[in-house]
C-alpha cells in the first residue's frame, strides 16, 4: 500500500500531520511511537522576534469547539532554530516550519534563516497576520497573498505552503492567487473569527476580545472550502479544520486534500493523528485501494 | 504517550456531602507515579461535548487507587457525577509540576485552602506523615457544606482551623483571618490552593512576613501538556503555562492583577 505523498520535491511517508500551534508538547513525548509515525511535524508559528502572547484568558470552550487568542507566543526565529529545531529534527519525520511576519521583508529574512538552518521539508506561511497597508489580513487579499508568496519563493530552498484564512468571501480566489505566485501547496483552513460572551459579567470570554474558532464545530465548512478549491488548483492541499476521527480525515481526503492535519483535537487526544493514520490504512484495505491517490479527490459529483 | 495516556476503571463515585463528590479510579500505575500537587486530565465524555478534558488535583493515591474530589456544577463535572462503578475513563497523567517537599529544617508546614482547593493537601499530608514539622491547615469555605475531610486531616496529624462565610463551621470570615495561626518566627513553609483572591492574600502575607511558599494555580485548560499555551498566567518570568510550568508556582513569582 502506497500512502506517501509529495509537496513539490519533498516526500512525506504518509498524509497525516498536525496543524501549527497544536503540537509541541513536552519534548519528552517526542520519542513516543505516536509522534514518530506522523507524516510530518509542524510546530507552532514562529515570528522574527520573540512574542510574549496575549493576556489571559486565551481560550474558551464552545459547542464542539474552542476559541483561542494565544497571540503567537514564541521565542523568535533565532532561538527557535537554536533550541527547538534540533529536537524536532531528531524525531526522524519530516519537519515543516510555520512562519509569520508583518512585512514581506521579514518573511524573506526568516526564509533565509531557515535555509541556513537546513533540513526542512517545507515552510508554511501563516498569512493570518495584519497587512499594514490595507488594515486587513494578508490572507484576505489575493494581491497581498501573492506578493508574500512570490517574495518567499524567490529565496526559499524549501517548498512553500500558503496557509489561508477562511474569513474571506471567496477562498478559491486566494488559493489561485497563491498558486499563481508560485506556492507549492495550500493549507486550509485557519480558524474562523469568533467570540463568546460571559453574560453575567457582560464581557468577552477572551482576553483579546475576539479570537479564532476551531474544533469539530468548523469541520463541515472547512470540508466545503477544500472541496470547492481542490478542482481549481493543481498544487496539493493540506486539509484541516476540526479533524478528530478517521472519518473526518477521510472527508478531507475525498474532498481533494492530499494531506490532513489534526489541530484542536490534539489537545483532547494526543494520539488522534496516530489513530487516524491507522484508520486511513484500514479504510484503504477495506476498499481495496493500493495507493492513497485513489482516495484523494475521489468525491462523486 | 503510553505512559501518560491510559484508560482506567472507575471503582466508585460517591457524594460525600451536600456539595462534593468523590470519584475513585482503579489505577495502580498512576497511584504509584503521582506526586502531591500534580493533576490528572480526564476525558469526561465520549463525544465532543464538552470538548476539553477536565483537570483534577489528586486527593489521594494509595493502594492502587486514585481519588479526586469535585463539585458537579460545570459542563464537565456533571458527566463525572453520573459515572458508575465499572465505567472506564481516558486519563492523561500525572501532569504538571508537584509541590516541593519541605526540607528537614522546616518547623511548620501550613496548608491554606479554599473550598475544593483542599484536595491536593490530603495526599500531601499523607506523604508528610513522617515529617517532624508541625502541620496546620487553614481552610476557608462558603458554608459547612463546602468543607470536607476534616477528620481525615486530623488522622494525618494536621491541626485544622476553619473559616466560613456564614459561620456554620469555624469562625465567620475569610481564611485570611486565620493567618495569625502561622508561626512567622519559625522556619515555615506555606502551600496554598484556592480561589484567586485567597491566593493573592496569601502571596501578600508571605511577602510582608518574608515567608516562603508555593501556590497551586487554576486556569481553563485545553491540552494539559504545555502545547496550546492556552492556560498561561502572568508571572515575574513572563507568561507561564499552568498545566506544564505549574500548576505549582513559587508565591513570589505570581502576579495578581
Amino acid at each position: 500500500m502506497n500512502i506517501s505523498v509529495k509537496i513539490a520535491h519533498s516526500v512525506f511517508p504518509n498524509p497525516v500531520t498536525v496543524a501549527s500551534g497544536t503540537f509541541g508538547h513536552s519534548e519528552e513525548l517526542y520519542a513516543a511511537k505516536e509522534v514518530k509515525c506522523l507524516g510530518a511535524v509542524m510546530p507552532k508559528t514562529v515570528t522574527l522576534h520573540a512574542q510574549e502572547g496575549n493576556p489571559p484568558r486565551r481560550i474558551c470552550e464552545t459547542p464542539s469547539g474552542m476559541i483561542n487568542a494565544i497571540g503567537i507566543e514564541n521565542p523568535g526565529i533565532d532561538r527557535f532554530i537554536a533550541d527547538k529545531l534540533p529536537k524536532l529534527k531528531k524525531i526522524g519525520v519530516p519537519v515543516m516550519v510555520s512562519i509569520s511576519a508583518h512585512s514581506e521583508d521579514d518573511f524573506a529574512l526568516m526564509a533565509e534563516k531557515l535555509n541556513a538552518a537546513g533540513g526542512l521539508a517545507a515552510i508554511e506561511l501563516n498569512l493570518s497576520c495584519p497587512n499594514l497597508q490595507k488594515k486587513i489580513l494578508v490572507a484576505q487579499s489575493a494581491e497581498a497573498t501573492a506578493a508574500v508568496v512570490k517574495r518567499v519563493k524567490a529565496v526559499s530552498q524549501y517548498p512553500v505552503i500558503a496557509k489561508l484564512t477562511p474569513n474571506v468571501t471567496d477562498i478559491v480566489e486566494i488559493a489561485i492567487a497563491a498558486e499563481s505566485a508560485g506556492a507549492d501547496a495550500i493549507s486550509m483552513v485557519n480558524t474562523f473569527a469568533a467570540m463568546a460572551i460571559d453574560v453575567h459579567k457582560r464581557r468577552s470570554r477572551i482576553g483579546n476580545f475576539t479570537g479564532g474558532l476551531s474544533g469539530p464545530a468548523i469541520r463541515p465548512i472547512a470540508v466545503r472550502m477544500v472541496c470547492q478549491t481542490a478542482p481549481r488548483i493543481k498544487i496539493p492541499i493540506i486539509g484541516m479544520g476540526g479533524i478528530a476521527t478517521t472519518n473526518d480525515a477521510l472527508e478531507f481526503l475525498i474532498a481533494g486534500a492530499t494531506m490532513v492535519a489534526v489541530g484542536t483535537y490534539n489537545f483532547v487526544n494526543p494520539k488522534a493523528p496516530f489513530e487516524i493514520l491507522q484508520g486511513i490504512k484500514a479504510y484503504m484495505k477495506t476498499h481495496k485501494m493500493t495507493d492513497i491517490r485513489e482516495l484523494i479527490g475521489s468525491i462523486q459529483r | 504517550m503510553k505512559d501518560i495516556q491510559q484508560t482506567y476503571m472507575v471503582s466508585s463515585v460517591a457524594q460525600v456531602n451536600a456539595t462534593y463528590f468523590c470519584l475513585t479510579l482503579d489505577a495502580p500505575a498512576l497511584a504509584k507515579q503521582v506526586k502531591p500537587g500534580q493533576f490528572i486530565h480526564i476525558k469526561v465524555s465520549d463525544g465532543f461535548e464538552p470538548l476539553f478534558r477536565r483537570p483534577f488535583s489528586v486527593y489521594r493515591a494509595q493502594k492502587g487507587r486514585v481519588e479526586i474530589f469535585f463539585e458537579p456544577v460545570g459542563r464537565g463535572s456533571k458527566f463525572l457525577a453520573e459515572k458508575k462503578k465499572g465505567d472506564t475513563l481516558d486519563v492523561l497523567g500525572p501532569l504538571g509540576k508537584p509541590f516541593t517537599l519541605p526540607g528537614k529544617n522546616v518547623k511548620q508546614v501550613v496548608f491554606i485552602a479554599g473550598g475544593i482547593g483542599v484536595a491536593p493537601f490530603m495526599m500531601f499530608s499523607d506523604r508528610l506523615k513522617g515529617h517532624k514539622a508541625e502541620k496546620i491547615l487553614l481552610y476557608g469555605g462558603r458554608t459547612k457544606a463546602h468543607t470536607f475531610a476534616m477528620n481525615e486531616f486530623k488522622k494525618n496529624g494536621v491541626k485544622t482551623f476553619v473559616a466560613t462565610d456564614d459561620g456554620s463551621v469555624g469562625i465567620q470570615g475569610r481564611v485570611s483571618e486565620l493567618f495569625p495561626k502561622i508561626d512567622i518566627a519559625s522556619t515555615t513553609m506555606m502551600y496554598a490552593c484556592g480561589p484567586k483572591p485567597m491566593m493573592k492574600a496569601v502571596a501578600e502575607f508571605a511577602k510582608e512576613k518574608g515567608l516562603r511558599g508555593e501556590a497551586s494555580m487554576e486556569e481553563i485548560m485545553a491540552c494539559g501538556l504545555g502545547a496550546c499555551l492556552g492556560c498561561s498566567i502572568p508571572t515575574t518570568k513572563g507568561y507561564r503555562t499552568v498545566c506544564h510550568d505549574g500548576p505549582v508556582f513559587n508565591l513570589e513569582e505570581l502576579i495578581f492583577s
